[in-house]
């Protein structure tokens, strides 16, 4: 029973397991199950671990039981290429208009294809992706465009979740966040990281020393003397930040989210920032990079000791670096060149690195590889490279 | 089970949703933890106490530390007492029972309960992963050892486990692979009134109703670190009621009193404050 439906949800991408289905099938056997209502809240709560894929469940859901029309896979399956310049221009509407030579009234009635064809005509004319030119900045706060509205997405079955349109899950893709799960080489990049440790004695004597108990019992002729130890924590603190943006980083996506799931899990005390390119003024908490900035100057509050470890592939045009300028976002504007924010970071904490993604001896070829390579160490971003950027950061 | 079918309905400081009465019954019959996420503020923790208010069973809460060990969740060996009796000799404890300085801890008591009690497992993403993994072997196993005596803790009742978490981040697949799941979105206006109602039975509904829009739009504002969640808007309501001075007019004039008590960080509250007084946003 149901066979269809699950695996529907496992072409969905919802990672579901059979043993679950054997436990939703328990819940069928004893009738707990009497409507197609109960279905549906027995079903994702028994298959779908986690809110998440919630949305998606509720579409296939809507496909299988109510016959709506699947959501628009093809979306996600956009080039890096077409989905950035879709991601640019989605944010506001009239630029969007009138770059694709269209009226906004036009636009809403096209459907996600028929927009991605134009994008992609559109991508082949352009040649200003680098001249920092301000239209390719969103309007931040403005929602998209109310195109989402006329593709049908999914029907919603019960339950208050957020509809979401093919247009809108591709959208999703910008806020590439590198939390999901990555490859299976957690294990070694682990192996790497261990020695990335420093255990200091902290908190209250509360923990039983047995060898220096037992030596003071015996010492006292048999009266007990318990001795109390602090216990060792681990108090190094972390600070990663990743360059999420730009095409140049998506082959890479992989290695960093590996790093990023390890690190997460490792640290106690792990602060994730985001920036594109390189540091300007802020560093980003979110990984879309417009809710929660975070002035470098804040920095110089953290601890000295903290590690800092930036993940990038440092290639860029020279000016974005050493122009006062140089960002090709317009909001990103300190007055400040980016190389002297990247050598305020460095000033402030004694202990950090560069990863970069890129083979080492490819290195020499990129300018602004090697300016940043005098800033902070560089290391590349392998089992080595991980190995060396360690021994450097807990060196003394 | 218990014989006579118990099923949860809601108890009278729980406003339940249906979808989420059916995933706990569901959770109860076919034995499973039921894993419940959420942001912080709404009301997972509260759903086991009215649980087990409702059903009249015994709660159990353990309250998961980063430092914590599994074995400190099951049962504690009392070396000290016992170094101690055996030097002075003047409890009742016999010295060579070594049964006697075992301690159970909160997963033990819930095992070795007379009656069938509820779990709860309080903020499970604060331990780490091995924590996680191994304590839910147990929780499938339904028994653990006592290494000191040789002894297997069978639980005498299945006990109801609650797990609750706060993070973001998924917990391991192992763990999920034995739990049901639920995230509890928060509560829209239309749930909030109900939920205020349960909390203030008198409440005026002109108060109540724009102490609500209020509290939406605050927590719509931009850039807020810490967005207040149903505990701070119930207590709001308090402070409000509880002050003569206070008309609900005054909200129209854009004046918001005991924001202190929504917004808990410095930066957020001042951030408010700013706004209201710029914008008159309400």
């Amino acid at each position: 029973m149901f066979i269809g439906f699950f695996y529907k949800l496992k072409e969905a991408g919802i990672p579901v397991s059979p043993t679950s289905f054997l436990t939703l099938h328990k819940a069928l056997s004893r009738g707990l199950v009497s409507s197609l209502d109960d279905f549906y809240t027995a079903s994702r709560a028994v298959l779908v671990k986690s809110e998440r894929y919630f949305d998606l469940f509720d579409q296939v859901f809507a496909h299988h039981f109510e016959g709506a029309e699947m959501p628009d896979y093809e979306g996600v399956e956009l080039d890096e290429l077409a989905r950035s310049l879709l991601d640019s221009w989605l944010k506001d509407p009239k630029t969007l208009a009138a770059a694709l030579g269209l009226t906004e009234s036009e636009i809403a009635k096209m459907t996600p294809d028929e927009l991605i064809e134009y994008f992609k005509e559109r991508l082949k004319e352009q040649k200003e992706r680098h001249d920092g030119g301000s239209r390719w900045i969103g309007t931040g706060g403005t929602s998209p465009v109310g195109h989402s509205g006329n593709h049908p997405g999914g029907m919603r079955v019960g339950g208050a979740s957020r509809n979401r349109s093919a247009v809108k899950v591709a959208m999703e893709r910008r806020y590439r966040d590198y939390s999901l799960d990555g490859p299976l080489t957690q294990a070694m990049v682990g192996e790497a990281l261990k020695r990335l440790r420093n255990m200091i004695p902290a908190g209250p004597k509360d923990r039983v020393n047995v060898d220096k108990t037992i030596y003071q019992t015996m010492k006292n002729a048999g009266e007990i003397e318990i001795v109390f130890d602090r216990i060792l924590k681990d108090r190094l603190k972390v600070v990663i930040a990743i360059d999420n943006g730009g095409w140049s980083m998506d082959p890479y996506v992989h290695v960093v989210q590996t790093l990023f799931d390890y690190a997460r899990a490792q640290f106690k005390d792990l602060k994730t920032y985001f920036f594109h390119n390189t540091v300007y003024g802020t560093l980003w908490q979110d990984p879309s990079r417009y809710k929660k900035p975070q002035k470098i100057d804040d920095f110089a509050r953290f601890d000295p000791e903290t590690r800092l470890v930036l993940v990038g592939d440092a290639s860029m045009a020279p000016y974005e670096l050493m122009a006062t300028d140089g960002s090709i976002h317009i909001e990103e504007r300190s007055g400040k060149p980016s190389i002297e924010c990247l050598k305020f970071l460095a000033r402030n904490f004694r202990h950090s690195v560069w990863l970069n993604p890129m083979q080492s001896n490819m290195w020499g070829y990129t300018q602004s590889i090697s300016a940043i390579g005098r800033i902070f160490p560089m290391f590349e971003l392998s089992i080595d490279g991980l190995e060396k950027a360690v021994a450097h950061l807990m060196a003394k | 089970m218990t014989s006579e079918k118990k099923s949860f309905s809601g108890a009278k400081r729980y406003v339940l949703d249906d979808e989420l009465a059916k995933i706990i019954n569901i959770s109860m019959a076919l034995e499973m933890p039921l894993l419940l996420k959420g942001e912080p503020g709404t009301g997972k923790t509260m759903l086991a106490h009215a649980i087990a208010e409702n059903l009249s069973m015994p709660l159990i809460v353990l309250n998961v530390k980063s430092s914590m060990k599994l074995i400190d969740a099951l049962y504690q060996y009392d070396t000290l007492t016992r170094l101690n009796d055996s030097r002075f000799g003047d409890s009742k404890r016999d010295v060579s029972n070594i049964e006697d300085y075992i301690k159970m801890g909160k997963i033990g008591q819930a095992f070795t309960a007379g009656e069938r009690t509820i779990l709860l497992i309080d903020e499970i993403d604060k331990a780490d992963t091995d924590f996680q993994d191994d304590m839910l072997d147990v929780l499938d196993q339904m028994e653990f050892d006592i290494i000191e005596i040789d002894k297997t803790i069978k639980a005498k009742n299945r006990p109801v486990i609650i797990i609750t978490s706060n993070a973001k981040k998924d917990l391991s697949d192992p763990f999920l692979g034995r739990c049901n799941f639920h995230h509890i979105a928060f509560p829209d206006p239309k749930m909030m009134r109900r939920i205020i109602r349960v909390h203030f039975p008198d409440i005026d509904s002109e108060l109540m109703e724009s102490a609500v829009n209020v509290f939406y739009k605050l927590r719509d504002l931009d850039g807020i670190e810490k967005r207040p969640a149903t505990r701070e808007l119930v207590n709001w309501l308090r402070a409000l009621k509880s002050d003569p001075d206070f008309k609900v007019k005054d909200f129209g004039k854009g004046d918001i009193p005991y924001l202190g008590v929504l917004f808990k960080k410095s930066q957020d509250y001042e951030r408010t404050v700013n706004t209201v007084s710029r914008k008159r946003l309400i």
